[in-house]
């Protein structure tokens, strides 16, 4: 009881679990729809996940500030990609939830003017930015560790006195090719890399967990903006899975990514 | 900026500052409303006004753990009158979430066999007992400290007549009431989260008063006291020691 005492005072975990409980009803909705289960339960869980989306935009409304504050404070970064990453991020997700403040003020009638769908628009294009830039910042980590896991692995071979014939040069995408059996030797490059990358991501789990929630994430917006249409089960499976795992880096910290 | 976010970043924080939003716009409605030409206003302000009520409604799912832990510390505080107050005040605010999150459910439109007036009735009356008892609880430690000033300072006074060497007449019944009262601003003003807690409870019992029909009340006095009990709510959680702690 503590422990829920203690998370629910944040006041993003409460967010967080309407978010969830959204997505879980937009799926269920998707998937009544699907079965043919009478129009009155459709009903109810339509109004349950409206209710729950504006409820989540009074929830929102103070997240700008923070979005700045984080982005202010990304700006001291040693790294310079992980700077410009991180910070252009914070901005498009300060700039997403202005939008989204937009929208709740038509949407509660205090600027009924609003043209809902074009700021709507708008917020999920901010987002998309955000989360290109997230996933980018991933990638950026994920070469790093992995030149790092070779070169360990480079070294201690070395060190054990026998190379492997015709071993993987260290980072790079090309080293120099050897000649003849082209193909095969690609395919085998290919493999150690999906191996490098797997272990990489296995001993990072915070990494992981973040890359898994972006990518999630990014099927939203690209089926809002009418880029990738995936239908609403699929937006409502993912958006159910990142809000999930983002519950559980706010049970469990560690797990959150730091710069 | 960097206070603002850790303030909000509590989800009391946030609630507060919806709160006094709403009954600003309660109050303001009020007064505006018998001016000719300000409709729109008017209009405008009951929209936000019912919906901050509605969006703060999420913000109260879930409170009733909160009020078992809150009732929980309570029947570990030392001083007996404090714990029994507490505990009942804790208790009764139990169920006036548990009416609440009914209410919740009712407005979202999970369940629709919930008779809605009586939930409301049984919800303010709780509540109204919560914030009752809770300022029985300020009353008494309100008497403790005025008895305290009152003690020291017969302290000091015997520690100077006996240095000065006579006795001073029974003059004190006269200006009884006056003493009375420099004694109570006096413990008020030295103990600001007493000051806050009984002003922020005395606010409060207007509206389940108003509610509950014991004492009904114009939109304006109401407004009012919901926006200065929300905030003191405020300065209490921008300002940890000036809330009211159970010894």
């Amino acid at each position: 009881m503590d422990a829920w005492v203690r998370f629910s005072a944040q006041s993003q975990a409460r967010e967080r679990l309407c978010r969830a409980a959204q997505y879980a009803c937009s799926l269920l909705g998707h998937a009544l729809q699907r079965h043919g289960a009478s129009p009155e339960l459709q009903k109810q869980i339509r109004q349950l996940e409206s209710h729950l989306s504006i409820g989540r935009k009074l929830l929102r409304l103070g997240n700008s500030a923070d979005a700045l504050e984080s982005a202010k404070r990304a700006v001291h970064l040693s790294d310079v990609v992980l700077r410009f990453c991180i910070t252009v991020s914070h901005l498009n997700r300060a700039l997403y939830f202005a939008c989204d403040n937009v929208l709740w003020a038509g949407k509660s009638g205090l600027a009924p003017g609003v043209d809902q769908e074009k700021w709507a628009q708008r917020s999920f294009r901010y987002y998309l930015f955000s989360l290109i830039m997230n996933l980018s910042r991933d990638a950026y980590e994920i070469r790093l560790l992995m030149e790092q896991e070779s070169s360990v692995y480079s070294r201690r071979l070395k060190g054990s006195g026998g190379g492997v014939p015709g071993g993987i040069e260290s980072g790079g995408p090309g080293g120099p090719g050897t000649s003849g059996g082209g193909l095969p030797q690609l395919a085998l490059k290919l493999r150690l890399r999906v191996l490098l990358l797997a272990r990489v991501l296995q001993g990072h789990p915070p990494l992981l967990l973040d890359v898994v929630r972006n990518t999630c994430d990014l099927f939203i917006p690209l089926d809002k903006l009418g880029l990738w249409r995936c239908g609403p089960g699929v937006v409502g499976l993912c958006g159910l899975i990142s809000s999930i795992l983002s519950l559980l880096t706010l049970v469990c910290p560690w797990l959150r990514l730091k710069p | 900026m960097d206070a603002f976010t850790r303030f909000t970043n509590q989800t009391q924080g946030r609630d507060r500052l919806f709160r006094a939003t709403q009954y600003a716009c309660m109050l303001l409605r009020y007064l505006l409303e018998p001016k000719a030409g300000r409709e729109k206003v008017v209009m405008k302000l009951k929209e936000l006004e019912s919906s901050v009520s509605t969006g703060r409604k999420w913000f109260r799912l879930g409170n009733v753990v909160h009020a078992m832990q809150a009732t929980e510390q309570s029947i570990r505080a030392t001083d007996p009158v404090p714990r029994l107050c507490l505990t009942l005040a804790n208790l009764n605010r139990v169920v006036y979430f548990i009416c609440d999150t009914v209410l919740w459910a009712k407005s979202v439109g999970l369940t629709s066999r919930i008779n809605r007036e009586r939930w409301q009735l049984w919800g303010a009356r709780h509540y109204y007992c919560f914030l009752l008892l809770s300022l029985l609880r300020d009353v008494y430690e309100i008497a403790l400290q005025m008895a305290r000033a009152a003690d020291h300072r017969a302290r000091r006074e015997r520690s100077s007549q006996d240095a000065l060497g006579w006795q001073v007449g029974d003059e004190v019944s006269e200006d009884w009431l006056q003493s009375s009262l420099l004694l109570l601003f006096q413990s008020l003003k030295r103990h600001p989260p007493l000051l806050l807690d009984t002003v922020k409870n005395f606010c409060d019992i207007l509206i389940p008063l108003n509610q509950l029909g014991i004492y009904k009340s114009n939109p304006g006095v109401i407004g009012l006291g919901g926006l200065v009990s929300s905030v003191a709510g405020i300065i209490t959680i921008a300002y940890p020691q000036m809330k009211l702690k159970t010894r």
